[in-house]
């Protein structure tokens, strides 16, 4: 099984998953305080910035395309419910 | 001598002043000379705290030879004071105004003037940003106060919606009556460089319906420079009877370097006025933004090139929708009044308005519009409904989706003032008679009046219909007497109708009533110059087949027009052109409208017996669709065609077993709904719209089953369990069952396991559905199977709710019971499983799916960081900061306030409403086609909901906040009472409330008690709360449109309201912190303000820095809840629905956080 780490930097985690698990699934687990809200990608708590990796992260859809769109924010800020981890990531979570 | 405006205007052209804002603005004031933050902006203010400046700008316009000046209030009405918190004084602002103004005039031994100013507000009326009623009252008061202070006339100016307009008149008219002064009115309109007003309305339409309104003077001002208003102004000058008056802007405005500049030095402006004022013979000129004394002073100079010229007028008379004037004099004639929007006249029209389907409604207007006509008749009278709702339902959407006039038709008065309050352009009343003597035709009259309408008249007295040639003229007669003598109206906004019936009865008392119908036309058209005629043609041949009617209301109307009908009520779509009919069939039915019977000849019998031998005449028979009837029905479940599928019923129960339709045509179709809905292809308000259109059909169908038909595939009984309000998902599982053929019983919300199982046994059920929102709720629904198993229950159980796990029913919930226990992540999962129940396939479904345990996700914590943040002796987290000073509150204690709808959609969040609430979810669609959904559907239902409540009052949004001392001790937050000081050591202050708060176990470790100072810091910390709600009526009519069956609305009315109720704690906290000015950091874009774009933080219970509901309770107390009509729920939910409370942190480093 391909594996990848995701380094929450807020509290110094390290966390290695499959390749494919959402960062969401991965910050629950491993308890990462990043904090969620719709979980469905209209509600923007979840925001984050990937410091590292931008190119491993799953596409974004339709859904958070629109929302980040709206909010005016710089390209390496991704929703963590939208997100799954491809390869290895740096995440600074934004909710601060 | 008192020498009036009118006078002078008489003599020769009036000179008004210029523009007054950026004259304001060269005192340059300061947020002291507008006497606080609040009144910032404010500059009718000025007038009482700075008058200085506001009499040398008067001064200095009557000084440069301006003969009136407009007083500084063209902001001063309720609507727009209410942003300063200055509603109350509305009257008393514009009082002083105009005096102020009267007393510089006074100074002048020359006669001076002051007009009063009465500019357009911030809220456009025909959109629906605000409610007629509103706008009437905002403008009532300051035109009281304009007459109190003395002003000369009343200029309501800078108008850009036509509905505003009319409205503003009416409340001039309406204070004068009251205060009993007569002043004159005058009205000018901006015409954007689109050419219209701001909402598409051309300079034509404005004329007609303003010319009625019992106005003087009507003219135009700003957006644009003298010459841009060449076009517009010639308009006037050829058509209107009123002096016109013009007062633009010193040219087009440019942005130079970040400036606004207006490009018309005086010299270059008076020169464009003065060539406009002589070719357009204009009586009243001035100027508007960007001009100043110097600019006015210029024309002064100049006036003497100019002469009063009387105004003529065209005698052509009009009729005006919110976009368009359309005349009443069309060429060829007839004028079509499309029939088709009136519940008497087309059962289409009707049934849509059953169905409350006033989009339907809407389309009907449209196609006839298609179809060629000039005007729409409408009328929502039916038996059993609220004609004054579904009137206004109709036409809030109407008026903007349609450009034709409307003719509103109805018997009802209170039916008419609310149609002529709601339509912004010159209507046609349809209708007055004396069949009750003149009484109602006075009440109707004097609304004619009042409104600008023209009306229909029809030739009824109290003796009945007039049917002779003699009988119709002399009640005309005694119609105009009333309509032109007594109440004033021009002769030609009356229209009298001489009344058709039908020849198809052969009663001998009406063989010869088209005969006479058609000479009384010639009579009046005669005998009464100007007035109009119209006629119902197609009453002449009720009763006969469509066929013969087709052909006989085709040469009635044409008979007609050629005796000088002006319009006629007909569906437009059916205007047959005489040249096709066949000249023996023209013979034959001819000889019937002449009545030209002979022996052994009867022009009736001969046309029934014609078309009884089964000829097809002329029939424009309507394509419906290729499609078989089975195929068409499939086809309107599919697309939700409610309205449609009714008639296609109809046929279909001609050819086919009710039972078949239903088993082997409808519910195939609502399968392959459901199938497009798992597959991301269709969306939930789509699906909801398909069961809506599935209930019509089935209830069409019920009487025609077999008394002993089984209809029903099996029975399930459902509640939303104990201790929990949630009912929508609940509900959507119902409609979405019932809809699929299966019979359930709905117990509602809060339900103890007890009351569902008695409900079971005189109801028994092949499965019982429970639901809940909450976490509590899967812990509930745990505990009641328990209680099942203890009573050796065998039903199946299926579970759904937003908190369950399929992880959860399968471990913790199936090991307790015996009997079947299922998960149903959504509708239509538990529809697969009542289907598998009810046809005995269980056993593939109770088999535990394969879920993995924890450790097999393969997550793995490599390394857990330093350490946590170390917690302070206080046992407080180390991260959080507490350096800053805690703002002051205005004030200590708790506030009841209200606020108006148009500010909670101010902080509507429209994405996650369409997206999250509604769920317009791209799915499988292309960017294309959910682009094309959005704007097409999505956007359009909410801007239909957003005009809805705010025309009907149904939100009644209510708050309570405040403020309280508080300090944090541990993990705990102390809220003293309001009196509390700082002075007061801690062990003698009155803690009214002691808030426990869970606390991170690791990272930062924090808790919202640490964004508080500490008792032991020896400050005062300020906590503020709040509460909002929509009210109980809110929550009862979304029960009323569920239990109607209007399952759409009922779907998005209850996501509006509780993304509204949202907004409005949105709103709320932005208003705390302006209060506790820390708004500074407020973001500009919404989204962004949404995302905690701001300050601080408000916190709720229920979410996960502080998940535990029970934390409502001191809240509630706190707020003085019950105030509100809040109460608790046994599981710690707000009770009405649409509520939400919160605690407000002003800490920079309050955020979000997750225990």
């Amino acid at each position: 099984m391909k594996t990848a780490t995701v380094h929450f930097l807020l509290e110094d985690l390290l966390v290695q998953a499959p390749v494919g698990t959402s960062l969401q699934a991965i910050a629950d687990a491993s308890g990462a305080d990043i904090t969620f809200g719709c979980r469905n990608g209209s509600c923007g708590t979840c925001r984050v910035r990937i410091t590292q990796g931008l190119e491993h992260c799953s596409n974004m859809g339709t859904e958070e395309r629109d929302f980040l769109q709206g909010l005016c924010v710089s390209d390496d800020e991704r929703l963590a419910c939208q997100v799954s981890v491809l390869g290895d990531l740096e995440v600074d979570y934004l909710g601060l | 001598m008192n020498t009036t405006l009118a006078d002078i205007m008489r003599e020769r052209v009036l000179l008004l002043d210029g523009g007054m804002g950026t004259q304001i603005l060269a005192n340059s004031p300061t947020v002291e000379d507008f006497g606080g933050k609040l009144a910032d902006g404010c500059v009718e203010l000025f007038n009482e705290r700075r008058p200085e400046w506001i009499r040398t700008i008067h001064a200095h316009y009557f000084d440069a030879g301006a003969d009136a000046v407009e007083t500084n209030t063209f902001g001063a009405n309720e609507v727009v004071l209410a942003e300063f918190g200055l509603a109350h004084r509305t009257r008393e602002m514009n009082t002083i105004a105009a005096r102020l103004a009267k007393d510089v005039a006074r100074q002048y031994d020359r006669p001076k003037f002051v007009i009063g100013s009465v500019g357009p507000g911030t809220k456009l009326l025909s959109l629906a940003q605000i409610a007629v009623s509103a706008l009437y009252h905002s403008y009532f008061q300051q035109m009281l106060g304009l007459l109190e202070g003395g002003a000369d006339a009343i200029l309501i100016e800078t108008c850009q919606d036509l509905g505003q307009m009319k409205t503003a008149t009416r409340a001039a008219h309406a204070a004068m009556a009251e205060l009993k002064i007569q002043i004159p009115i005058w009205a000018q309109a901006t015409v954007e460089t689109t050419g219209t007003l701001l909402v598409g309305t051309d300079i034509a339409s404005v004329l007609t319906t303003m010319e009625r309104m019992g106005i003087q003077v009507l003219g135009m001002n700003c957006a644009t420079g003298p010459d841009e208003m060449h076009a517009h102004l010639a308009h006037l000058a050829e058509n209107s009877p009123l002096p016109i008056s013009c007062l633009p802007n010193a040219g087009l405005p440019a942005n130079v370097g970040g400036q606004v500049v207006y490009p018309l030095g005086p010299d270059a402006f008076a020169k464009r006025v003065i060539h406009a004022a002589n070719e357009f013979g204009l009586n009243i000129i001035g100027g508007c933004c960007g001009t100043t004394p110097a600019h006015i002073k210029v024309l002064a100079g100049r006036m003497g090139e100019l002469h009063a010229r009387p105004r003529q007028g065209n005698a052509e008379r009009s009729v005006s929708s919110l976009y368009q004037s359309v005349t009443l004099h069309q060429e060829p004639g007839p004028l079509i009044v499309g029939e088709r929007t009136n519940a008497n006249g087309s059962k289409k029209f009707r049934d849509l308005l059953a169905l409350e389907d006033y989009d339907g409604l809407v389309g009907v207007a449209r196609d006839q519009q298609r179809e060629g006509a000039h005007m729409l008749d409408v009328c929502t009278a039916y038996v059993g409904r609220d004609e004054v709702w579904d009137m206004e339902q109709f036409l809030v959407r109407a008026i903007t989706q349609t450009t034709l006039p409307l003719m509103i038709d109805s018997t009802e008065v209170s039916v008419l003032e609310r149609a002529l309050q709601l339509a912004p352009g010159k209507c046609v009343v349809n209708s007055i008679n004396f069949e009750d003597g003149e009484g109602k035709a006075r009440r109707v009259l004097d609304l004619c009046r009042d409104y600008g309408a023209a009306v229909v008249a029809l030739t009824i007295d109290e003796v009945g219909m007039a049917k002779s040639r003699e009988q119709k003229v002399a009640v005309a007669q005694r119609l105009y007497d009333l309509v032109v003598g007594e109440y004033g109206i021009p002769p030609s906004d009356l229209i009298i109708d001489p009344l058709t019936f039908t020849l198809g009865s052969g009663d001998e008392e009406f063989r010869r009533s088209a005969v006479e119908t058609l000479d009384a036309i010639r009579d009046i058209k005669a005998k009464f110059p100007g007035v109009l005629t119209i006629l119902g043609v197609s009453n002449v041949s009720f009763g006969l087949n469509p066929g013969t009617r087709h052909v006989l209301n085709a040469l009635m109307l044409y008979h007609a027009v050629q005796a000088g009908l002006d319009l006629a009520i007909f569906n437009s779509s059916k205007v047959l052109p005489v040249a096709k009919i066949p000249a023996d069939e023209r013979r034959m039915v001819d000889d019937l409208i002449f009545d030209r019977r002979r022996e052994h000849y009867d022009p009736l019998k001969k046309i029934l017996a014609a078309f009884a031998a089964g000829r097809e005449v002329m029939t424009a028979k309507v394509d419906t669709a290729n499609l078989s009837t089975e195929a068409r029905l499939q086809a309107d479940i599919i697309d939700g065609e409610k309205g449609a599928i009714l008639g296609h019923v109809d046929d279909a129960l001609l050819a086919f077993e009710p039972l078949h339709l239903i088993n082997q045509v409808l519910l195939p179709a609502m399968k392959i709904v459901g199938d497009r809905f798992g597959a991301g292809e269709m969306q939930l308000p789509f699906v909801l719209e398909s069961a809506e259109a599935m209930k019509a059909a089935i209830t069409r169908i019920e009487p025609h089953l077999p008394k002993d038909a089984n209809t029903k595939k099996g029975r399930i009984l459902l509640a939303t369990v104990k201790g929990d309000v949630h009912d929508i998902g609940k509900n959507l599982v119902d409609i979405i069952l019932t809809n699929n053929g299966f019979e359930v019983k709905n117990l509602g919300i809060k339900q103890p396991i007890e009351d569902i199982l008695k409900a079971l046994e005189s109801w028994p059920a092949d499965a019982i559905g429970l639901s809940g929102l909450l976490v509590k709720s899967t812990v509930v629904m745990r505990e009641n199977l328990i209680l099942m198993q203890e009573q050796n229950h065998q039903i199946p159980v299926i579970l759904g709710g937003a908190a369950l796990t399929r992880d959860y029913v399968e471990k913790d919930c199936r090991t307790v019971y015996d009997g079947p226990v299922l998960y149903a992540a959504d509708a239509f999962e538990g529809l697969t499983q009542l289907r598998a129940i009810s046809e005995g396939r269980l056993a593939g479904l109770t088999t535990t799916s394969k879920s993995l345990p924890l450790e097999a996700t393969g997550i793995k914590v490599l390394r857990k960081g330093g350490s946590s943040v170390p917690l302070t002796p206080d046992g407080q987290s180390s991260w959080v900061r507490r350096e800053a000073e805690p703002p002051t509150p205005p004030f200590w204690g708790v506030k009841e306030v209200s606020h108006p709808l148009p500010e909670l959609f101010e902080f509507l969040d429209e994405f996650a409403l369409l997206r999250n609430r509604w769920g317009f979810t791209q799915g499988m669609l292309s960017n294309e086609a959910f682009e094309a959904t959005l704007r097409e559907k999505a956007v359009p239902v909410l801007a239909r909901w957003k005009a809805r409540l705010l025309a009907e009052g149904i939100l009644q949004p209510k708050a309570s906040y405040g403020y309280f001392p508080a300090c944090s001790k541990g993990d705990e937050l102390l809220v003293y009472s309001p009196d509390t000081k700082v002075t007061e050591p801690p062990d003698q202050r009155s803690i009214v409330a002691c808030l426990p708060f869970p606390r991170q176990a690791t990272g930062r470790r924090l808790c919202i008690a640490d964004f508080f100072r500490a008792e032991a810091s020896g400050k005062l910390d300020v906590l503020a709360l709040q509460m909002v709600t929509l009210g109980q009526e809110a929550a009862d009519f979304a029960a009323q449109l569920y239990q109607a069956d209007a399952y759409g609305d009922y779907f998005y009315f209850h996501g509006l309201a509780t993304e509204l109720t949202e907004a409005y704690a949105e709103g709320l906290h932005a208003q705390v912190r302006r209060e506790l000015d820390i708004h500074h950091r407020d973001s500009e874009n919404r989204r962004q303000l949404f995302s905690q774009g701001y300050q601080g933080s408000r916190y709720s219970y229920g979410y996960p820095a502080c998940p535990d509901l029970e934390g409502n309770g001191p809240l509630l107390e706190l707020l003085e809840g019950s105030r509100l009509g809040v109460h608790m729920t046994d599981s710690f939910q707000m009770d009405p629905e649409y509520t939400t409370s919160a605690l407000v942190a002003w800490h920079p480093q309050a955020r979000y956080f997750s225990i």
